[in-house]
């Protein structure tokens, strides 16, 4: 079978911001950073630090309380961004006898129902209940995002979830890419969500010593990739859904094609749980320019992983000019982390919108609160304020804990 | 809280039925009340009362079968 184009018809997420799309992108485009301290109630120690929350979402508001009640918040984030996805790609919510039977989903989720099964470890120990709902464990389980998506939208094709950490949904999108690629699939929903507040877990990764410090006043430029002051990463909880379509499919209904996913490429550092390796995330670049068919002077942006860690940054970069090589000094590079934070398993699919839609308006949006480069990251073009300028084609970098690496590649759509 | 009143609180919480609809006689498949669903409502009304309901119990199939079943169980957890 002669292989298909891969159209993106539909962007949605859960913004930190409160609003829509276009609304995200040009805060983002203005440096506003979604970050703010987060203070919780926690026994015996609360939570303090920065973070970043969609305090506006209104879970009953937006699914409806039956549907919302069946759901941990993870998988309520998922379905939200996925409605508004949908909703965007000016699909229908009901199939009305259209045959949706090789039409799938693939989520990514580092954490899946986590808040489901604290709340039930905190319903026994702490408040002595000796049983739990039935229904915690469909609440509960990793694949539920994809499972209600499927239901909700009458996909009969692959449902599925993504488990790898920081990569989850890059590698979710991928999967679903290659499927459509291959003509298996003419309509795959994909992207991520995670909630990382869940207590064991952001202890956790308080205890790792990779958080970034902050208060109430220093929370929103708490992170700050590639910057000499770098402190660490800030985490967040956040969904983000894109539509994948055959583009013979998207053209014959008129659809509005946001962007081109091109190319998909991965890698496994294959040599430490946390350290990551410049060689591996040279393969996993180089496997998605091959994949992608672009060259690397075609490539005018890349969003990259930039977590503001002191060891991963200067790793990534130096990954970047590997590649590149005399061309790394005029490609655009920014994380948007610095604005809406770490959003683990949800990661690769808000840097999947950021970075498509940096090519549908041809602007490449900066890494906030980078007033300072740190030289172990200098040699690439960092952008520090947004930027109008033509973008043919764009990079999303995900590389994960576990030493899991994987890039995406998309292209402009001429207009 | 009767039996009923329950039930029918849980019915237009959890899945959105009209609690006109929620009379004896109605068949709680025709409500909408899956397997699932059902073994939640039994959970809501063990967790409520404080009460077992055997695990060999025979599923209520209708409204009223459910209630019988829940009074039975209370007053037996009463005399006891």
């Amino acid at each position: 079978m002669t292989q298909r184009r891969v159209a993106i018809t539909g962007l949605g997420l859960v913004s930190p911001y409160g609003g829509g799309l276009d609304d995200f992108f040009a805060r983002l485009c203005r440096g506003e950073s979604a970050i703010r301290q987060l203070v919780t109630g926690d026994v015996p120690r609360p939570l303090s630090m920065p973070f970043v929350s969609c305090l506006d979402f209104d879970a009953d508001g937006t699914l409806g309380r039956p549907l919302a009640i069946m759901m941990d918040r993870f998988a309520q984030l998922a379905m939200a961004a996925t409605f508004s996805a949908w909703d965007d790609a000016g699909l229908a919510r009901t199939t009305d006898g259209e045959n949706r039977d090789s039409w799938g989903c693939a989520w990514g989720t580092s954490l899946g129902g986590t808040l489901a099964f604290e709340r039930g470890y905190r319903e026994m120990w702490l408040n002595g209940r000796s049983r739990l709902p039935p229904s915690s464990v469909v609440i509960g389980m990793h694949n539920a995002a994809n499972a209600h998506i499927s239901i909700q939208l009458g996909l009969g094709g692959i449902s599925m979830s993504h488990a790898v950490a920081c990569a989850s949904a890059s590698i979710a999108i991928g999967e679903a890419f290659r499927r459509v690629r291959s003509g298996e699939a003419t309509v795959m929903l994909t992207g991520g969500s995670d909630t990382p507040q869940a207590y064991g877990v952001a202890a956790a990764w308080e205890a790792l010593r990779v958080l970034a410090p902050g208060d109430a006043d220093s929370a929103p430029r708490a992170c700050r990739p590639f910057s000499t002051n770098r402190q660490g990463l800030v985490l967040g909880e956040g969904s983000a859904a894109l539509v994948l379509e055959d583009w013979e499919h998207a053209r014959a209904r008129g659809a509005r094609i946001h962007a081109e996913l091109v190319g998909y490429g991965t890698s496994c550092d294959h040599n430490h749980l946390v350290r990551p390796s410049a060689e591996g995330q040279v393969r996993a670049l180089n496997n998605t320019l091959a994949d992608a068919g672009l060259g690397t002077a075609e490539i005018d942006y890349v969003n990259a992983h930039g977590t503001a860690t002191a060891e991963g940054d200067p790793i990534e970069i130096s990954a970047l000019k590997t590649v590149f090589g005399e061309h790394a000094g005029e490609v655009a590079v920014s994380a948007t982390k610095s604005m809406h934070g770490h959003l683990l398993g949800a990661a690769g699919a808000i840097e999947a919108i950021a970075t498509v839609m940096a090519l549908r308006e041809q602007t490449a949006p900066p890494t906030a609160h980078l007033d300072d480069i740190d030289p172990a990251c200098a040699g690439v073009d960092h952008v520090t304020t947004a930027s109008a300028r033509p973008l043919r084609a764009a990079l999303s970098n995900s590389f994960a804990f576990g030493g899991s690496n994987a890039v995406l590649a998309f292209r402009a759509v001429e207009r | 809280m009767e039996s009923i009143e329950l039930i029918r609180e849980f019915l237009k919480d959890r899945m959105a039925i009209d609690p006109e609809k929620v009379v004896p006689e109605a068949v709680l498949a025709e409500l909408g009340v899956d397997s699932l669903s059902m073994l939640e409502l039994i959970f809501e009304f063990e967790d409520r009362f404080k009460i077992d309901v055997p695990a060999d119990s025979e599923p209520p199939k209708i409204v009223g079968e459910m209630v019988t079943l829940m009074d039975s169980l209370i007053a037996a957890s009463q005399q006891s």
